[in-house]
């Protein structure tokens, strides 16, 4: 039933067939849009930041304990009547639960949504053994009507429209139906009602084990859970052990941001919270016969992974595909197996192998918007990369680029030689704008959305001799960490910069031997190659001469702050020494408005129209948003906001040349917002977005200049100002 | 003191989640106001379980004169019947607009589920301001098991279809929450 792309090949078929698909680009557009403008109005005066802190701790102390916690629900739960169980693979616990249906003399079984039982595809296990069963949350009936499966953890119907939905109740009614979505409902509510009343077994899920009272708490909307676990006469509870918690006070918190994150809603309709073998009329002795099926499936060994046990935090709200770019362009069924979303391209490849998560788990753009909502602060676009590391270890063949990177990457004098030759050949093909003037040859035409830039003719660490200053008595000591789009495509980037610090007293060194960030293997799943340019940059930037690490790039900031600690964590000296690198790395526009403190008797205050895109680096990764926009009035530039400043470009590294299509999308989006803004001038604050952003605009023949924000600062220097 | 901004507070929150809220003076008032409602909405029968016989029997003189049925026990032989389901609530959370309810009695959660419309009487001193002022209470209850407690905030609703909010998919189309003043508020 659900056949995930097992190639990239098939795989961008799909995608392609999914981007022409207007209804569910249209449906998934203003899904995210209603969503980002719910959150901002539901979360004001929540103290959001904190109580994913707290939940991702109290996660964090049970995922060592889930063994222990196991046994006190078990304990607690069989004082109070219950059976329980520990089922260690998927097909164990569908052997269980069909065993207890035949011993209980089921027949028909009711369901509330699980995605533990869509993990483990219980219903087709329990269907083949002879049952009849009905899926009877809504989105979870219609997809089992349509033999798919979900298309999202919380919405699993969402890529169907009303027209769709209509002519398949009214095949399964026999009776004309309208796409009248209250209609539709309604006859789900009747058809349920049978379903329900005649039901001998209700199958649910649940989203807390409480291991102190042996309860379960299920929450829903629909109230079906209620009802799957009310009306028939045995229940069964199909539950990951992850779902362990110590205590009510856990569950609770997890309560307060779960809905929130994942619909909207401050707390769902029904939240239910049961213990023991309750009341139940057509139950032996007038009580439920009830079974709690934990499931392992390899969660007790994923708890233990240093790197991978973060994923077993997951609450399955949803919220890291409501954000994700990609998901609201391509679906869910698009953007993994069974699990979908962010989360899902992780634990595809933990539940259900390599084959199924080898091509979804690359289509990545790591702009860490889900990371952002993830009301458990999973790292989740990190532990994507790693999976994606660990799914080529498994590769027979190794891809091209990334035997390529291994080369080249690690040995700075070839990479930077070959980016000299680079500008040598395509001298004939630049441009006076700085753009080639069509795309090398091994490009395929859907690449063709944006115009790429020249590789510059003189790099800036051949233009440091001369723009080098010695300053006396300097108020602070900087390294400038340049990144190879600054270096040898944007040099001017680095000239502004130089220009802007003239007279601030700040002693700039640019250390040569200095080298790419390593960002670009990370994305590539080569976590080997970027530990080796992170230390090698660490040894050309010894944090101790320095008070900060000055970048111009996002990227290259972010990943030297979050990742490089990460890269070399328990290695001796260079886990300390690149702490303390991290700590010292600062961008572009905190450094002059925190720092510097510049003023506006610096600039001409030059009135122009100004837009801003907050690069995913800089605004999710380093958590910088008020600065720029500060530096922006300081320097007297008219800044004008656009819709979803800080919704990604489609840069994304490599993630553009893997996915041209994708990435032309997101990037359209984009530059529509910045032109209904009528501003003259685009900046932003990552020479990645200004290559994609400025390639983009080019291309569409678009008026708006595309900027570093310091070279915009420095256009608009007094003239005493500017350097030489 | 913290009464009269808890219960604004709570009827705003219900109120979000479309909970029609408001204040009765006794259970004589709450008994009328669920009679006349289902009479209106053209109900035939009311299921009023876990209710003390103080309030029965004047739910039964209401009854009585709208010609409406009343149901108190083994809902399961009358699940097509019900069309108003008419319960106490144990507690209200203020800060999220919803009711806690121990429906341990399988009547209880038949009553709350399967009818068309929900009233629930909620004594204003009940209310708390949030479900972490609860939790000594609700573990005592789930450590003397069996034990279902709900926590239920608004009617039914799905929004499965192309996340159009949708009232009453299973469980009621409507809540209506009767804030009982006792004395506390």
């Amino acid at each position: 039933m659900i056949n995930t792309a097992q190639d990239l090949k098939e795989y961008k078929k799909r995608l392609k067939k999914a981007l022409n698909n207007e209804f569910l680009r249209a449906a998934m557009g203003t899904f995210a849009s209603a969503y980002k403008e719910a959150q901002g109005r539901l979360l004001a005066g929540v103290d959001v930041s904190g109580l994913t802190r707290e939940i991702a701790a109290s996660k964090d102390a049970a995922l060592p304990r889930l063994p222990e916690l196991y046994e006190a629900f078990k304990a607690r739960a069989e004082a109070a009547g219950v059976k329980v169980h520990l089922a260690g693979t998927a097909q164990e616990a569908n052997e269980i639960i069909a065993a207890i249906a035949r011993d209980n003399g089921v027949q028909k079984i009711v369901k509330s949504k699980s995605m533990t039982a869509e993990e483990t595809f219980l219903n087709d296990h329990l269907e083949k053994a002879g049952f009849e069963v009905v899926e009877t949350d809504l989105g979870e009936w219609i997809i089992q009507l349509r033999h798919e499966g979900p298309s999202h953890m919380v919405m699993p119907a969402i890529h169907l429209s009303r027209q769709e939905v209509a002519e398949l109740f009214t095949r399964v009614t026999g009776e004309p139906q309208e796409p009248d979505i209250g209609k539709l409902v309604k006859v789900a509510r009747r058809e349920m009602r049978k379903h329900f009343l005649s039901a001998e077994m209700g199958i649910s899920g649940a989203n807390f084990a409480i291991a102190a009272t042996g309860t379960l708490g299920i929450i829903s909307n629909e109230g079906n859970a209620r009802l799957t676990t009310t009306l028939p006469r045995v229940h069964v509870a199909l539950v990951g052990v992850d779902k362990l918690v110590p205590d009510l006070a856990t569950a609770l918190r997890v309560l307060k941001l779960l809905p929130l994150r994942a619909t909207g809603q401050v707390i769902t309709s029904y939240v239910s919270w049961i213990t023991g073998t309750n009341e139940c009329a057509l139950g032996p002795g007038g009580k439920k016969e009830m079974h709690v099926v934990f499931l392992d499936n390899g969660r007790l060994a994923l708890a233990q992974d240093r790197v991978f046990s973060e994923a077993l935090r997951c609450v399955r709200c949803g919220a890291c595909a409501n954000v994700c770019p990609i998901y609201n362009l391509v679906g869910g069924h698009n953007l993994g197996h069974v699990y979908i979303g962010a989360i899902g391209l992780i634990l595809t490849y933990f539940y259900h192998g390599r084959k199924n998560a080898r091509a979804i788990v690359q289509n990545c753009l790591n702009c860490q918007a889900c990371k952002s909502v993830c009301p458990a602060g999973i790292d989740l676009p990190h532990l994507i990369k790693e999976t994606y590391c660990q799914v080529l270890k498994g590769e027979e063949k190794q891809p091209l680029k990334n035997r390529l990177l291994r080369r080249v990457l690690k040995d700075r004098r070839v990479f930077h030689f070959l980016l000299r030759r680079a500008s040598l050949v395509q001298k004939p093909l630049a441009t006076g704008e700085g753009f080639l003037r069509h795309l090398p040859f091994f490009f395929g035409k859907e690449h063709d959305f944006r115009r790429l830039p020249v590789i510059a003719r003189v790099p800036f660490r051949d233009l440091w001799p001369r723009l080098y200053q010695q300053v006396d008595q300097p108020r602070y000591r900087v390294a400038l960490f340049g990144g190879c789009l600054v270096d040898f495509v944007y040099p001017e980037q680095g000239v502004a910069l130089m220009q802007l610090l003239k007279d601030q007293k700040v002693q700039v060194e640019y250390p040569l031997s200095q080298t790419c960030c390593g960002l670009p293997a990370k994305m590539m799943g080569e976590k080997e190659v970027a530990r080796e340019v992170a230390l090698q940059n660490l040894a050309a930037l010894d944090p101790a001469d320095y008070d900060y690490i000055l970048t111009l790039c996002a990227s290259c900031g972010s990943h030297i702050k979050e990742a490089y600690p990460k890269l070399v964590a328990g290695e001796p000296g260079a886990a300390t020494k690149m702490q303390q690198l991290a700590g010292k790395l600062i961008d572009f526009s905190s450094f002059f408005t925190r720092v510097l403190k510049v003023q506006p008797e610096m600039f001409q205050g030059e009135k122009k129209k100004v837009a801003y895109h907050s690069p995913c680096h800089l605004c999710r990764g380093l958590g910088v948003t008020r600065e720029p926009r500060e530096l922006l009035a300081t320097a007297g530039l008219e800044y004008v906001a656009a819709k979803d400043e800080d919704t990604c470009c489609g840069m994304g590294g490599s993630f553009s040349l893997e996915f041209p299509e994708l990435s032309a999308q997101v990037l359209q989006k984009k530059l529509d917002a910045v032109e209904e803004t009528g501003a003259d001038l685009l900046v932003t604050d990552c020479p990645g977005c200004v290559l994609q952003l400025k390639g983009g605009m080019a291309k569409r023949g678009g008026k708006v200049r595309v900027k570093h924000l310091a070279e915009a600062l420095a256009a608009t220097l007094k003239e005493g100002e500017k350097g030489k | 003191m913290k009464s009269p901004n808890l219960s604004q507070l709570f009827r705003e929150k219900a109120e979000a989640v479309q909970v029609l809220v408001r204040e009765v003076n006794d259970p004589a008032e709450a008994c009328g106001y669920a009679v006349d409602l289902t009479h209106s909405q053209g109900g035939a029968a009311i299921a009023a379980p876990g209710w003390d016989p103080g309030v029965l029997s004047l739910l039964k003189d209401h009854c009585g004169q709208a010609n409406i049925e009343l149901l108190t026990e083994n809902l399961r032989d009358h699940a097509a019947r019900l069309h108003t389901g008419f319960t106490r609530a144990d507690w209200g959370i203020a800060d999220t607009g919803t009711m806690v309810l121990d429906s341990s009695s399988e009547d209880l959660r038949l009553a709350t589920m399967l009818s068309e419309t929900h009233i629930a009487v909620l004594p204003l001193s009940r209310l708390r301001a949030t479900s972490a002022d609860l939790e000594e209470e609700l573990n005592r209850l789930a450590q003397s098991p069996p034990r279902y407690l709900a926590f239920i905030t608004g009617a039914s609703r799905t929004a499965d279809i192309e996340r159009v909010l949708t009232l009453g998919v299973h469980g009621p189309l409507e809540l209506h929450l009767l804030l009982l003043k006792d004395g506390s508020s």
